[in-house]
């Protein structure tokens, strides 16, 4: 997706689309996910980025497409990156040093639109994951965030640790898997974990 | 719990809310060390991209709880 493209997806943002809104995320939410990574030792960025999300989704009226293109981009790097100082402050911690978010932009890995054909990999992964550990993985996926591990451990009759090293395993197995097709995963990061 | 499985708790795209509807932080992100903090952070990152790999519109599970809190 072109930055043309997401700039054009402001106006239907602004106007209430969530749907464009989702679009918009599926572009945005890696590049301010990695421009929060200095931050990881410090803030829980999971919980930072959701609520940088809902706040642009809340800003967006009044955000203004400008010559530089990416305007609601720019801007929500740096809501992100104030709520993040502010969470390290109400920790009455201090930054590990101060981050200038023009390089975090660059640094950002560039998303993907989606890819049929990774999806098949992936599909074709996850068919070979053994019983327990693909349980896991479906329960997490399908619950789209929207249930604590708890629940879906009781769901599928299993302790929450081992619910956790099942999905550790699915995980790892299916980076493995595509790793053996050719395909490398942790663009922000650049390495497997 | 061990740390790896505090490290996968964490990197959940699941965040309960407070009253007033702030994101809280995970249950065992204050459990970790900075360290894995960070590790954490690389785990989620790597299973927001298989989740949106795998969704017809390129949403991770962060994304379709955002939406959810819109009422989408």
């Amino acid at each position: 997706m072109s930055q043309e493209i997401r700039d054009s997806l402001l106006l239907a943002i602004q106007s209430g689309d969530a749907n464009a809104f989702g679009r918009w995320m599926a572009e945005a939410e890696p590049r301010i996910r990695a421009s929060l990574r200095s931050f990881a030792s410090q803030v829980d960025t999971e919980a930072v980025l959701q609520e940088t999300l809902l706040r642009i989704w809340q800003v967006a009226p009044r955000v203004e497409v400008d010559t530089r293109g990416d305007a609601l981009l720019r801007m929500g790097v740096r809501i992100g990156r104030n709520l993040a100082i502010d969470h390290v402050r109400a920790r009455q911690a201090q930054p590990e040093a101060d981050v200038d978010v023009s390089t975090l932009e660059q640094q950002a890995c560039d998303s993907a639109e989606p890819d049929p054909l990774l999806r098949q990999m992936i599909a074709d992964c996850i068919g070979e994951l053994p019983g327990k550990p693909a349980q896991a993985f479906h329960a997490r996926l399908y619950g789209a965030g929207a249930e604590p591990d708890e629940t879906l451990a009781v769901r599928l009759g299993m302790k929450l640790n081992t619910f956790l090293k099942n999905f550790g395993r699915a995980r790892a197995f299916l980076i493995e898997c595509l790793g053996g097709r050719g395909v490398e995963l942790s663009c922000i990061t650049g390495e497997r974990v | 719990m061990d740390t790896e499985s505090l490290i996968e708790q964490v990197a959940s795209a699941h965040r309960e809310r407070s009253v007033d509807g702030d994101v809280k932080y995970a249950r065992g992100w204050h459990d970790l060390n900075e360290a894995d903090r960070v590790k954490a952070f690389d785990v989620a990152a790597q299973n927001r991209e298989l989740e949106a790999a795998l969704d017809a519109e390129g949403l991770s599970s962060t994304a379709r709880a955002v939406l959810a809190r819109l009422g989408r």
